[in-house]
């Protein structure tokens, strides 16, 4: 009874409340950064709102569904990376920059074979010298790890056998670092040599000691890692249609990241028991994930902590054996350790880009169609596993798209070789391919008599379309990029036109803009990327999230993502990204995810936020609430702005009774892809498009080649930070010239690596650097943050074959091994000269372009697709568009279900295999599971 | 293969070394045979100066020797006995930063930012001789540091960001002053 009298007399009168009460008028909030003392308000920036919201920014791709979140703050203007302050200053601590007090100083002990087992570890006087405090060897870790789950093939140390000069066999700490390297030479290790393999052709041959024994899963009793077999389309049909035909055999040198960064780390085991990993990580998840699993501690009691990363490239996405080293250590000793490499020391550890032997052939019919792409790709993945199961796989299926093609066959294969790890590297597998089969495409226009960005334009796919493989392509600027490279360059005044030396010419590109399968877990299950928002009274916005920013600026579009649909300026949000202890779980920096599910998280958190000061204003003004948007710091009535509230008086009603608001949001991608096996590799719920034109000189007397200037387009599909695109497109030239032109991880006779630090290893200065002309095209991705992808990867792929293809052009010799050194260019004009009779090089000529009837055929078709993609990309209820529409099939369904000459294979043929390929000879082998012997 | 290594032991012995670092008067003893390098990192508490190479290839260990750039990798700390040594974090004014600094930050000319002290105090030095440098004497100043991210050419716009700043007089403000218009649309109505 009593209890009811009270509530009755509350409800009569609300404001009698009942105890203390803070006086009005005492103690108000903090007024700077509140916002909205202007009764009225305008958007910020009208100019950055969409038409489809009333503003006046252009959507000539259509509206997106973000449109609404808007509010004309930061995203699409150049913006400062958040951080950049602390770079500029010296105050951004990478990993060699954290010291803790009482710290040792860790150094790894290597092998000098490049094969040997390892019979014996004598430490004795290593520990006798003063100042040695700890030493570890293989016998302290016993557990594998490795970045893939279904190949974990590393130990921290060596466990019986070094499988490369420079793979680690014991690590020491010490109290400084001139007596942790004399305890280094102090150290004895017997060794059993065992013969190596550096040619990764002898890879694919049975050994005596293979480098790694799988089990029941070997293949053979060979080195073979890992093996592809696809076909798809009509492939008896290609060969017989084919009025043209490339072929080429390619050979890519092993490149490396070469991040100015060495990798360093520092590991700290608190008086908790939790041990602190610092450590320049691409992917800290990783790590985190093999620390447990080697130091057999659950994942719980380790944070790994992400320094500052002075560039990844990929070359920072492995968890590394020194890691574990440091935490060995550490533990061993109860002090802090820090390893810093020597920039040899990064060569070993490596993690570039494949050494590959790449066969490419292609076939085009008499329409101008490409009809079939053959691929063989055999790459030496070196002494581990590393990404490399995905690599064998992204060889093949990444240059499936962007054009409809008639038939595709892949066999890849990927061995261990005694040599430094292969792994990722930007432009991951992709890179090589990708430059094999657009050269092969300017051979094929050549043959066919046509202009080769015409050729190109006649046979993209559409958007929203599948490919041969069965990926959902959805949006597609690559025509955009292709006009505009073209327009900007002057191509039609210049291509087949310039003198003896100088040259042009066109690659494209395309790369997934993340991948659409977690490695570690079931993508139905959980999501791709979480984060979470924290605000509190002082309006200011947490953000947590794991992405790692590696410099290409991913906490600045997190920050940018939030910053916009809060409608608040940048520096109100702080990005928290750096411990696994308060951010969520996240894949990392790879594969090109991060702008695309992180920012979708970030979006989808802020909208839960949003959600709750539209409510908070509702409340307090009255006004309706779906007529209510967000402007700089303020919420108010579109229709009558002067209906609104601060962003503060809306949140502090938001945080009536429960104080600070939080949300989590995540991104997860849309279930894709086909079902046959390896249908998952290369599928990603968008992708990047990017055409380049480069102008080179070549010197025919030194054979000198020089890229004087590039056009690079690229469809990022939203450039939510201009300024970092444009960043990402030179940087991704600068990254692609190197490998085209200078950079090359050289083996000697004996198979050791004779270039391991940047005097040797080229890498291009500023001089070598071309004046790049960025192009930005916008092709709103339906499903990207505010339409955006990648930038990051995708931009390395076309430089490599615009440069090669512009070298043809000016001195007419293909070229077919990487990088084109002056000796190889030099070689190769030597033998022009001879096989066309000329004595003096500057007597040779410069191709000529005379066109065939095809030209028009092919110039009427791109015309008439340019119209089907424009009715496509604005068509909301449009049909499916599979490739094989080009040649007559219903679009509508997979070929291979109305067409039986439409092949899926994933297994060769008995006949494939009395003659294969190069890499599809690893194929010859039985599994051991399979075998009568095993 | 055969191992030659000589022994790292014992050490050179240590004698005192005395420098200006960002204008304080530093009194330290060091290894005879130490690298300025080591002995600004682990001695003198300049971290921003980073070491990337070892052998004078990258540029990211630049410092200012008596206003010359000099590769701290490959200058033994004797040599810069007595002498005024400007590394990155002297470059500002307190909380002003430089103008190299401020355009560096604003024209993306740090990505991941690890080589970004070496050009910066290289960049300041060539500033400070020639306020307005044509892009050819940017980039001749700059051969000597390598960056893997940029590609040179925002860090070029930065440097031209940079002199425009400094001809025309204009400083760079107090970074800790608030960012955004702490009271928007208030000003003025």
């Amino acid at each position: 009874m009593a209890d009811s009298d009270e509530n009755s007399a509350a409800d009569k009168n609300e404001d009698e409340m009942v105890g203390y009460r803070q006086q009005p008028g005492k103690l108000p909030f903090a007024k700077p950064g509140s916002g909205g003392k202007d009764r009225f308000s305008r958007p910020t920036d009208d100019a950055m709102i969409p038409e489809s919201q009333g503003g006046q920014k252009a959507q000539p791709w259509g509206p997106h569904r973000h449109d609404g979140l808007v509010s004309g703050q930061v995203i699409g203007k150049p913006t400062a990376l958040v951080d950049s302050r602390w770079k500029v200053t010296g105050q951004a601590h990478y990993g060699d920059d954290v010291r803790l007090a009482g710290e040792l100083i860790g150094r790894i002990i290597r092998s000098p074979h490049h094969y040997a087992r390892v019979l014996s570890i004598d430490c004795s006087k290593a520990l006798e010298l003063p100042g040695v405090v700890a030493i570890a060897t293989g016998a302290d870790a016993a557990n594998k790890f490795g970045v893939l789950p279904v190949t974990k093939d590393e130990h921290a140390m060596a466990v019986e056998k070094a499988r490369h000069a420079g793979d680690l066999v014991a690590c020491v700490a010490a109290e400084d670092e001139a007596t942790a390297r004399e305890a280094e030479r102090l150290i004895e290790v017997e060794y059993e040599i065992l013969d190596s393999i550096h040619d990764m052709r002898d890879g694919l041959e049975d050994s005596e000691n293979p480098i790694h024994d799988r089990g029941r899963y070997h293949i053979g009793e060979a080195n073979v890692q890992k093996r592809v077999f696809q076909e798809f389309g009509d492939i008896d049909g290609m060969a017989s249609s084919a009025v043209a035909s490339h072929k080429q055999n390619w050979l890519f040198a092993g490149v490396n990241h070469a991040a100015t960064e060495p990798h360093a780390v520092v590991a700290h085991w608190d008086p908790s028991g939790r041990l602190t990993l610092y450590t320049p990580q691409q992917v800290p998840h990783y790590v985190h994930r093999a620390l447990a699993d080697v130091l057999e501690v659950p994942m719980h009691q380790i944070n790994v902590h992400r320094t500052f990363v002075g560039g990844g490239f990929g070359g920072k996405s492995d968890p590394f054996p020194h890691e574990m080293c440091a935490a060995i250590l550490a533990r061993k000793s109860g002090r802090p350790v820090r390893i810093c490499f020597d920039r040899e020391e990064v060569y070993w550890i490596n993690r570039g880009r494949h050494p590959s032997r790449i066969e490419m052939n292609l076939h085009a019919d008499d329409e101008g169609r490409i009809c079939g792409i053959e691929t063989d790709a055999l790459i030496d993945g070196g002494a581990f596993a590393s990404f490399g199961h995905v690599t064998t796989y992204y060889n093949g299926v990444l240059h499936t798209a962007p054009y409809e093609i008639g038939a595709f066959h892949y066999t890849g294969a990927r061995v261990w070789t005694n040599k430094p790890a292969s792994g990722a590297m930007r432009g991951h597998g992709a890179v090589n391919s990708r430059c094999a089969v657009e050269t092969g495409l300017d051979d094929l226009a050549e043959q066919l008599s046509v202009d080769p960005i015409t050729l190109r334009l006649a046979n993209l796919l559409p958007p929203h379309s599948a490919t041969i493989t069965g990926f959902r392509v959805t949006s597609i600027g690559m025509r955009e990029c292709l006009e505009r490279v073209k327009e900007a360059s002057g191509w039609d005044e210049k291509f087949r036109k310039m003198p003896l030396g100088k040259g042009i010419g066109i690659g494209c590109g395309f790369f997934i803009s993340g991948s659409g399968l977690p490695i570690h877990w079931d993508p139905n299950k959980f999501p791709h990327a979480t984060v979470h928002l924290k605000i509190d009274m002082d309006g200011g916005v947490t953000v947590h999230t794991g992405a790692a920013d590696i410099g290409q600026g991913s906490d600045t579009v997190v920050a940018q993502s939030v910053a916009e649909v809060l409608g608040l300026p940048l520096d109100m949000i702080r990005v928290k990204s750096r411990d696994s202890d308060t951010s969520p779980v996240d894949l990392g920096s790879y594969s090109s995810r991060v702008t695309f599910m992180n920012a979708n998280a970030a979006i989808s958190a802020a909208m839960q936020i949003r959600d709750e000061l539209l409510d908070a204003t509702a409340e307090i003004t009255g006004a309706d609430r779906t007529k209510l948007v967000i402007g700089d710091r303020r919420i108010f009535a579109k229709n009558d702005p002067a209906v609104g509230v601060s962003y503060l008086e809306a949140l502090h009603k938001a945080q009536e009774d429960r104080g600070a608001l939080v949300a989590s949001g995540a991104y997860r991608t849309p279930p894709m892809g086909r079902t046959h096996k390896g249908a998952a590799a290369g599928l990603a719920p968008a992708y990047s498009f990017s055409a380049y034109v480069a102008e080179v000189s070549v010197d025919v007397e030194t054979g000198q080649t020089k890229v004087e200037k590039v056009w690079a387009a690229h469809d990022c599909g939203k450039a939510l930070n201009p300024l970092s695109v444009k960043g990402q497109i030179i940087g991704s030239c600068h990254m692609g010239m190197g490998q085209v032109l200078s950079e090359e991880m050289r083996y000697g006779r004996s198979g050791h690596l004779m270039n391991p630090d940047l005097l040797d290893y080229k890498i291009p200065s500023v001089h070598e650097m071309p004046e790049v002309v960025p192009i930005i095209v916008e092709s709103n991705d339906p499903e990207g943050p505010f339409g955006a992808k990648e930038a990051g990867e995708g931009p390395l792929l076309p430089i490599l074959p615009a440069v090669c293809n512009a070298v043809y052009d000016a001195v007419g010799v293909r070229t077919a091994e990487l990088p084109i050194t002056p000796d190889r260019m030099h070689k190769l004009i030597e033998k022009k000269c001879k096989s066309s009779g000329v004595k003096d090089p500057l007597d040779l000529s410069a191709p000529r372009l005379e066109h065939s009837a095809l030209q028009d055929t092919l110039a009427s078709r791109a015309a008439e697709h340019a119209e089907r993609d424009l009715a496509r990309r604005l068509d909301d209820d449009r049909q499916p568009y599979h490739n094989g529409a080009l040649f007559g099939l219903d679009p509508t369904i997979p070929p291979d279900e109305v067409d039986e000459r439409w092949a899926v294979n994933v297994i060769p043929s008995e006949e494939y295999l009395a003659s294969p390929r190069l890499a599809g000879s690893a194929w010859k082998h039985t599994e051991r599971r399979h075998r009568g012997d095993a | 293969m055969v191992q030659h290594r000589l022994p790292m032991l014992p050490s050179a012995g240590e004698v005192p070394w005395a420098a200006s670092v960002n204008g304080v008067e530093k009194q330290l003893n060091i290894e005879g045979n130490a690298i300025l390098l080591d002995v600004l990192r682990d001695q003198a508490g300049s971290l921003g100066t980073k070491r990337g190479c070892d052998m004078g290839t990258c540029g990211c260990c630049t410092v200012l020797v008596d206003g010359q750039p000099r590769l701290s990798c490959l200058t033994l700390a004797a040599e810069a006995d007595g002498a005024e040594i400007t590394t990155v974090e002297g470059l500002a004014d307190g909380h002003h930063l430089h103008p190299i600094q401020e355009m560096f930050a604003e024209c993306g000319g740090s990505q991941c930012g690890f080589c970004t002290p070496g050009f910066l105090v290289v960049c300041s030095a060539l500033l400070e001789e020639n306020p307005s440098p044509s892009d050819d004497e940017i980039k001749c100043a700059i051969e000597g540091n390598l960056c893997r991210c940029t590609g040179y050419q925002q860090i070029v716009d930065s440097v031209r960001a940079a002199s425009e700043i400094l001809t025309s007089g204009r400083g760079v403000g107090d970074s800790t002053a608030p960012k955004s218009d702490p009271h928007p649309g208030f000003a003025g109505e």
